[in-house]
Parts: structure tokens; C-alpha cells; sequence
């Protein structure tokens, strides 16, 4: 087992394709749809990486990445979203410490690619970036 | 009665409004009645039996009047006329009067000769001043109107010509006053469009005694200018109607600033629609992707294979111009970094071969400017501009041709690139909204390429700017500042 990540999505064949994507890399996936579950987990387990979606019901993804700052200043957190490479969401999640920035627009077997370098960068530098 | 008359006549005359002098022929003053020394303001004790001219009338106009009076005198040729004139006169109460004096004449009793004559004069000095002050209002109003050059102001009679044209006529619409009056209205009024219809606004003006409407005028040169016309009765001073009033406000200058903010809340809307579509459209097609991503490392059949290569062709193309929509809809600002518009242009040339272009034979010729100062500008989006631009210009020449490109330095203050081509053009109507988002000539065009364009030249404080000739080809001219 490679690493063990936490998804949160709220769309259900999103949250599958990145758990069966991941499981194929050999990493270990937790998932759950929204910000609030999203800490709850954090508070109770050990995450080698959290990919967090940006829109999301309720707690927003940015609102959850300074939340989750509060709890854990070292936990990598890449965020996702299909609003793609916006430099005002960029501005804002590099504000909050993000690991990373991920458009859904980028190629799959793309943000695969990049999502094991930042998850390995994050792993080697122990802290997020 | 005849002799109550008489009787009364040599008061009446004395006591009468108008002055009354009468003279024998040689103008020697016979008779002055009390209007006459009050206006002159004379004793007639000091008067009767001298010359008239010498006692009433001192200076220069008295020459005129000497050969007036003459003329009447000697008026042997029986026309009986009277002569009129007007003088200034200094009144017993110190004050000038102009008096209209008329001379008439009095003949023998046989009618052949002139015995002397008779004056009546008139006090027209409040009526004069009453005249000249209108005559002020009316200089001043004329001046004011000249003022006013996005009004015109035309008065028709009931039979629809125009009696008068004024204000802002001639600068809004061209037409001088000549052109115009005694002509037919119609000839201001659109005949295309129903708003602008004489008859029926003529109509609603009879009936309700004023009437507004937005529409539009005909100039001189055949242009159509939007107004908001405003019609009411003319009426003469006993309240009979004798025409209409037309007051027509230019609505040009209006019209375009709403025109052009209508396009921005249009722009702004559109991009935040598609902002929203492209957000919901991409989740679905992550998913599409990655799970065909998925599949192609199972074992297929050759069949299955190549069905799921169409599907991906297909999703990237979606996913493609959803990345296009997104990069639309955003406000990207500029990252900036010195930039030698030169260098990047070159950057990008042979970028443009990888764009699945036509194989046409294309000549690139570059005629760059050696010292260009560097711009402040973001290379990245820039170099996109420049290779959208180019990959049109390709695309234009499907048989191939030649693309200039010409960089100068503006007198130090912009860098200005053209990029020419010689291919088919854009039609006139089209140029309008070339700029604009999702319009396109392309059959497979998405119509957002030159709006990005603009959106990255404006956010460099820059322009852009098309022109075109139908098979001759285009010429886009980009102006960045230097700073």
C-alpha cells in the first residue's frame, strides 16, 4: 500500500473514478461528499494526502482547506476542480497552504501523473508547500 | 348734424392724440395743434408763421424731409400721394419721441394745384421699443438655438410644409435651411420605418394635441438618425391651429453608449453562464475520460479498441472546448514580465505547423523592427494572440499565399504588429462582430479564439483591430504601450 488518500467529492462517479484510478496505483482511498465529513475524517485518522474538490454543498472547498489548516498545518492537500486553471482560485488555495492545483480539464492519465508528484513531493518535504 | 360736426371739428383736431400741423406751400406753419408742441416740444406762439424745417427740424435729416415735402408740393402730376417718414423729436418733457409723420396733401379747389399741406404725426416711440426688444429676444433665441446642436426644431403648415427649420438642424441632419423649407415633411421622415410615419404622427398629434415617439429622421445624406420626437399644435394668436411644432432630440450618441453597455452586461453574463456550463460539463467528462482511460488497458477486441479511440477523439474535443469556454469566461490577469514582441512573435512560428494546417504552400515574411523596446506584458498570453492571429491567417489560404508581419516602434510610446494575409477576407457585415464570443466563419470554428484575443490585448491596456477585403485578405494591427 502506497499511500493512503482521502477524496472528497460530492459528485458519487467522480469520487468512484478517483478511488478506482488510485486503487489501480495501489494506494488505499477513503471518500466521502463534503467538506464537514471531510474533517471528521482528518480529526480521526491518518492521511498521507487529502484531494479535496473546490465547489462543494455547504462548507466550500476553500473554506475546508483553511479549516483542515487549523487542524493539521503538514497534511498535503491537492485541490481539484472543473473550473480548471483559474488564477483567482489558485491565488486563493496557494493562501490556504494547498500541496497542489488540479483542473478536471487536464487529460486523465495526466492528473494521474500529477497527482502522484505532488503527493510524492508533499511525502519528501513532510510539510506542505 | 353736418354743422354739429363742423362745429366740433377745430376742438376735436385741437385736443387729438396724434400731433397735427398744418402747412401753406412754402412750409411755413399755419396751424400746430397741443400733441404737435408736446411732441416737439415747441410754443406754438414761437412757431406759427416760420419754416417748418428750420424750427422743427435741425440736422441731417432735415434734407430728407426738405425733399419730401418738396416732393408733394410740386406733385403736378395729380397722384394726391402722401409721404411718410419717422424722425426723433425732443419732447417738452425732455425725453425723445420717434413720431411717424405723414405728409398730405391739400389741393385748390380745382384739384390741380397743391395749397399746402397737411401732418399728422404718430407717437410710435413704445412701439418701436416694444419691436426692438422682441427683436432682441429673437437674436437671442437664435443664438441659443445655434448653441443647441443635438435638438432640431421644424414647424410645418396643415399642409405638411415645412415653414421653418432651425436649432441643431443643420448640424444633426444636414439639411440647410434652403434644402428645406416649403417642402414636404415626408422628405425628414423615414418612409421604412412605421414610428416615423407623417400621417399617423400627424394624426396623433390632431388628437391629443401633443404627441412623443422615439424614431428617426432622414439627413441629407440619406443617413437615419434615432430621435425622440416631440409634436405639438402650431397656433396662430386667436388659437387657430395653423401647423405643428416638431422638437427632435439626437438620440445617436445615446443609443451607442447603450449599445455598448448592453454588449458589456452581455459579455459579462455570457461569461459567467459559461464559466458555470463548463464547471458542470467537465465533472461528467472527467469521469467519461478516465473511465475510458480505464478500459484501453483491458484486453479488446481490435473492433472495441477502435470504437473507444472514436470516443476519446470525440471527449477530448469536448473537453478541449470547454477549456476554451473556461479560458474565455475568465479574468486572467496578466502575469507581467519584459517582453521583446519580436522574440515572442518568432517563438511561435513554428508552433503554427503543428496546428493540423493546410499543406498549402505559405510564405511567412517578416519585416521586424530592429529596435524595439521592450513591453510589459504577460509572453504567455500574448504569444497565444499572436498564434491565434497567425493560424487564421493560414487558414485563410487554403491555396497557400504570403503573411506579412510588421513590428514598429509608435513614436516610443506603442510597439505595433501587423499581421497580413492574403486570403479570402471577411465579409463587411461580418467585421462587426468578429470580436465578439461564439461568432464564427469557420464551419468548425468555436467562435472564441479572436474574443480571447481581445480579452488578453485589453487586459495589456492594448487594441486590436481588424481590416479586411473580401478575397484580398486581412490585416490585423495589434498596439501594445510601452511602459
Amino acid at each position: 500500500m502506497l499511500y493512503k488518500i482521502l477524496i472528497v467529492d460530492d459528485e458519487a462517479p467522480v469520487r468512484d473514478l478517483f478511488e478506482d484510478l488510485l486503487k489501480e496505483e495501489d494506494c488505499h482511498t477513503v471518500a466521502c461528499a463534503s467538506g464537514e465529513e471531510a474533517l471528521e475524517l482528518i480529526k480521526k485518522d491518518n492521511f498521507d494526502v487529502v484531494l479535496l474538490d473546490i465547489k462543494l454543498p455547504g462548507m466550500s472547498g476553500l473554506e475546508a482547506l483553511k479549516h483542515i489548516r487549523d487542524l493539521n498545518n503538514s497534511l498535503p492537500v491537492v485541490m481539484i476542480t472543473g473550473f480548471g486553471y483559474d488564477d483567482d482560485l489558485i491565488a486563493r488555495s496557494k493562501q490556504f497552504s494547498c500541496s497542489g492545483y488540479i483542473g478536471k480539464n487536464m487529460p486523465v492519465a495526466q492528473i494521474i501523473v500529477t497527482l502522484k508528484q505532488f503527493i510524492k513531493n508533499a511525502k519528501e518535504k513532510g510539510c506542505a508547500q | 348734424m353736418v354743422t354739429d360736426i363742423k362745429e366740433k371739428l377745430p376742438d376735436l383736431i385741437e385736443n387729438a392724440a396724434v400731433a397735427v400741423l398744418y402747412l401753406d406751400h412754402n412750409g411755413s406753419i399755419l396751424f400746430c395743434n397741443k400733441k404737435a408742441e408736446s411732441v416737439a416740444g415747441v410754443n406754438r406762439v414761437e412757431i406759427i408763421g416760420k419754416n417748418w424745417l428750420a424750427v422743427l427740424f435741425k440736422g441731417a435729416s432735415s434734407i430728407m424731409i426738405k425733399e419730401m415735402f418738396k416732393a408733394v408740393m410740386e406733385d403736378s402730376m395729380g397722384y394726391k400721394r402722401a409721404k411718410d417718414f419717422q424722425c426723433h423729436m425732443s419732447s417738452a418733457e425732455g425725453s425723445s419721441r420717434l413720431i411717424s409723420w405723414s405728409i398730405n396733401p391739400i389741393f385748390n379747389k380745382n384739384n390741380q394745384t397743391t395749397e399746402g399741406c397737411i401732418l399728422f404725426g404718430h407717437d410710435i416711440t413704445e412701439i418701436e421699443e416694444r419691436e426692438a426688444s422682441l427683436k432682441n429676444i429673437d437674436d437671442s433665441l437664435k443664438n441659443i438655438f445655434s448653441i443647441i446642436k443635438e435638438y432640431t426644431l421644424y414647424v410645418i403648415n396643415l399642409d405638411a410644409k415645412i415653414t421653418y427649420f432651425g436649432m441643431g438642424g443643420e448640424a444633426m441632419l444636414g439639411w440647410s435651411k434652403s434644402d428645406i423649407i416649403f417642402k414636404h415633411a415626408s422628405i425628414l421622415h423615414d418612409t421604412n420605418d412605421a414610428a416615423s410615419n407623417l400621417d399617423f404622427i400627424l394624426q396623433q398629434a390632431r388628437l391629443f394635441g401633443k404627441y412623443e415617439t422615439e424614431t428617426k429622421l432622414v439627413a441629407k445624406n440619406k443617413e437615419v438618425i434615432p430621435v425622440v420626437l416631440t409634436v405639438n399644435h402650431f397656433l396662430d394668436p386667436t388659437g387657430k391651429l395653423t401647423g405643428y411644432v416638431f422638437i427632435a432630440k439626437d438620440m445617436t450618441e445615446k443609443k451607442k453608449l447603450e449599445n455598448q453597455i448592453f454588449q458589456a452586461e452581455k459579455l459579462v453574463a455570457l461569461g459567467q453562464l459559461s464559466a458555470g456550463m463548463a464547471h458542470e460539463i467537465n465533472n461528467p467528462l472527467f469521469v467519461i475520460s478516465g473511465r475510458l482511460g480505464m478500459l484501453k488497458n483491458e484486453k479488446l477486441s481490435q473492433k472495441v479498441k477502435d470504437n473507444l479511440a472514436l470516443i476519446e477523439g470525440q471527449t477530448d474535443r469536448i473537453r478541449k472546448l470547454v477549456d476554451r469556454i473556461l479560458q474565455f469566461s475568465r479574468k486572467s490577469t496578466p502575469v507581467l514580465e519584459e517582453i521583446n514582441v519580436n522574440q515572442a512573435i518568432d517563438n511561435v512560428l513554428p508552433l503554427v505547423h503543428y496546428n493540423k494546417l493546410p499543406q498549402a504552400k505559405i510564405e511567412i515574411k517578416k519585416s521586424f523592427e530592429e529596435n524595439m523596446p521592450q513591453i510589459k506584458g504577460d509572453l504567455h498570453q500574448l504569444q497565444e494572440v499572436f498564434l491565434n492571429i497567425l493560424i487564421n491567417a493560414y487558414q485563410s489560404m487554403p491555396t497557400g499565399g504570403t503573411i506579412n508581419i510588421v513590428t514598429s516602434n509608435f513614436k516610443n510610446l506603442y510597439a505595433q504588429i501587423q499581421i497580413t494575409d492574403m486570403g479570402m477576407g471577411i465579409p463587411e457585415d461580418s467585421l462587426k462582430d468578429i470580436f465578439m464570443p461564439f461568432f464564427s466563419t469557420k464551419s468548425d470554428g468555436t467562435g472564441l479564439g479572436l474574443s480571447i484575443c481581445q480579452n488578453i490585448i485589453k487586459n495589456h491596456n492594448g487594441i486590436i483591430e481588424l481590416e479586411s477585403q473580401i478575397n484580398k485578405g486581412s490585416t490585423f494591427t495589434i498596439k501594445l504601450p510601452f511602459i
